[in-house]
């Protein structure tokens, strides 16, 4: 196990530039995920610290040793890839062993390893089976035991749940969480599903066009994120996001959206007054409020989850989600009056869309 | 009747004249080879015969000097088709995964070279192999076969390669495979079927090869089997048509037997070549 030390990392295919300077410490023993939109460079940040990609300008350390001109081969790392590549003509034991059999290996200490490995991913009975006989679930424990059986000093996963069906993303990410906390092997984890990100990460790493946009733990992130993009991509549904002007008049302070509505903030921002901002509140964090002081909606699609009820409401001519657990009996076209807690809400500037 | 057995019906009935076409050569090569010498010109002409006449085969053999053609077919065949494989396959591995200047060029020229006909060319060959010295040397057979079915091999076996994912590879990589045992071990293997119909196209091509063996081996002991079998026909006072035609049957029905055997991992390698 060792850390991954990433020093002004640059990509550029041709003229185009993928990466723009990325710098990134992955301490030893950690969860680091990349998260961003497709197309964000964070497969191909993955795939230069596995040596898959040649570096343009910048360093990449695996513990100590500056890895740029490292092949692949020689790095140590261990990979688990999106489509499980999984060698067909192999059987599930060759494909597990084929990385010690390549070392050279006694055939007793693989033996030992396949074995071991594939009873933590129970996947004992299947070891004679060809990866056609196998499910994507399977497959993709298989992929995992390849990676497992190494000792690797990095496990390096590039959305290795994106093929499988809803349930089972749920239940294998669960199980490579639990592995992590069993083995901790240091691991760089890449997905575009910002669930997947909150819940496995002792870090996360969000990546927006070629530029890391914030790194943080997950409730860092989801309580104080950095700017607009952060805000907007972390947290499902997403934040509700309101442009509008700070005004300040008797000690009250609030920002004036579209309509003329005034939402309520606290009184530090009065000395931004008349700074064009964007207001943020996620869904969660909205209240029910009496006509006198809440904010007026108009209820516009109401979506029942079983865990609780989503509300899109339009409000100043945006459009706003709120979430309730209580069940409330909302109709389109029903006002009603929403609060938002001062401690809850995010301001941001309008140009730069940093948060202040 | 059920529906789907009279369509079927209808279809053979549809069919049945391409079948008559493709088999009637094949009826008269066989029934003429295996029949009694006196029996080839009878009037009206019959499909009939009064006895299985395999002592055609074994005179044959010894008169037309078959095996000596044979064994030279076979030189030039595979020796050829393990040539052409030998360039092919790095050549289609580099155009599937490389990038490099010209690559473009390099497909189109590939793709060029095909709409050559070999007879163009023939002249300019002989005069080449003169110059070699290669003239009435099976080897020279062997180049140009391998060079012919370069460019076929080449495009096919490219469009297979595209489709063996790349993380395969990638994935031995870093499981500690250097690049020419990843190739050896993962990708290789799963090229079979492409290699495999690769190697039965060339070595088809090679077999039934004809103009350039009869314009390249001038010596009769050189003679591959289409020319071996031609030069009873040609030239002669007296064609001895049914050892021709019992030549002719040897000459083809090994072929045909392979090629139907194999025609699986043609289906299947074309097929699978074809979809990406």
């Amino acid at each position: 196990m060792s850390s991954v030390t990433i020093r002004a990392i640059k990509k550029k295919y041709g003229s185009t530039a993928v990466l723009h300077g990325i710098d990134l410490d992955i301490r030893d023993q950690e969860f680091v995920v990349l998260v961003g939109p497709s197309g964000c460079g964070k497969s191909t940040l993955l795939r230069m610290i596995a040596g898959l990609e040649t570096v343009s300008s910048g360093e990449i350390f695996i513990g100590d040793r500056v890895v740029n001109d490292v092949p692949a081969k020689a790095r140590d790392i261990a990979m688990v890839f999106q489509n499980y590549a999984l060698y067909p003509h192999m059987s599930v034991y060759e494909n597990m062993s084929f990385s010690l059999r390549l070392r050279k290996q006694v055939k007793e200490v693989i033996d030992r390893k396949v074995r071991e490995a594939a009873s933590i991913l129970n996947l004992t009975s299947f070891l004679d089976r060809s990866p056609r006989q196998l499910s994507g679930g399977q497959r993709q424990r298989v992929a995992m035991g390849r990676a497992l059986v190494r000792d690797a000093q990095v496990f390096l996963f590039d959305e290795p749940l994106s093929n499988l069906d809803a349930k089972l993303r749920v239940v294998m990410r669960t199980e490579i969480k639990a592995l992590h906390q069993r083995l901790k092997t240091t691991s760089v984890y890449v997905t575009h599903d910002q669930i997947e990100a909150m819940t496995m990460a002792d870090r996360i790493v969000v990546m927006n066009a070629g530029r890391i946009e914030q790194i943080g733990t997950p409730l860092q992130l989801y309580d104080t994120p950095a700017n607009l993009f952060v805000a907007d991509f972390i947290g499902s549904p997403s934040m509700n996001i309101l442009p509008g002007t700070i005004g300040t008049q008797d000690g009250a302070t609030w920002v004036e959206i579209a309509d003329g509505l005034r939402l309520p903030v606290p009184a530090t921002y009065a000395a931004l007054a008349g700074q064009k901002v964007v207001f943020g509140i996620r869904p969660e964090h909205t209240l029910l409020a009496d006509a006198a002081t809440g904010i007026p909606l108009e209820v516009e699609v109401v979506e029942p989850t079983g865990a609780n009820i989503q509300v899109y409401a339009k409000v100043g001519g945006a459009h706003l989600c709120a979430i309730f657990t209580d069940r409330h009996e909302f109709r389109p076209g029903d006002t009603i009056h929403l609060a938002f807690p001062e401690a809850k809400i995010h301001l941001f500037d309008a140009s730069s869309g940093a948060r202040i | 009747m059920s529906r789907k057995l009279s369509r079927s019906l209808l279809y053979w009935v549809l069919l049945s004249p391409l079948v008559v076409v493709i088999l009637f050569p094949f009826g008269v090569m066989f029934v003429t080879a295996i029949r009694p010498r006196e029996e080839i010109f009878a009037y009206p002409p019959t499909w009939g015969f009064s006895e299985f006449r395999w002592s055609n085969f074994a005179e044959m053999w010894t008169k037309t000097n078959f095996g000596g053609a044979l064994m030279n077919s076979l030189y030039v065949s595979v020796l050829s088709t393990a040539i052409a494989l030998l360039l092919a396959i790095p050549a289609a591995y580099a155009m599937s995964r490389y990038r490099f200047a010209g690559k473009g060029l390099y497909r189109n020229f590939l793709l060029m070279t095909q709409m050559m006909s070999p007879i163009v060319l023939v002249l300019g060959l002989f005069r080449l192999m003169m110059a070699l010295g290669l003239v009435n040397n099976l080897n020279s057979l062997v180049v140009t076969y391998a060079a012919f079915n370069l460019a076929f091999t080449i495009w096919m076996l490219q469009s297979y390669f595209n489709s063996i994912p790349r993380d395969l590879e990638e994935a031995a990589w870093i499981d500690g495979a250097s690049h020419l045992t990843s190739l050896v071990r993962i990708f290789l293997p799963l090229a079979v079927p492409a290699i495999a119909v690769a190697a039965i196209f060339t070595f088809i091509n090679s077999w039934n090869e004809f103009v350039l063996a009869l314009t390249l081996m001038r010596s009769s002991e050189d003679f591959t089997l289409p020319v071996q079998i031609y030069a009873q026909v040609a030239g002669r006072y007296q064609v001895e048509w049914h050892h021709v035609m019992a030549g002719t049957v040897l000459a083809t029905v090994p072929v045909a037997i392979v090629f139907s055997w194999l025609q699986r991992y043609l289906i299947r390698g074309m097929a699978l070549g074809a979809v990406k």
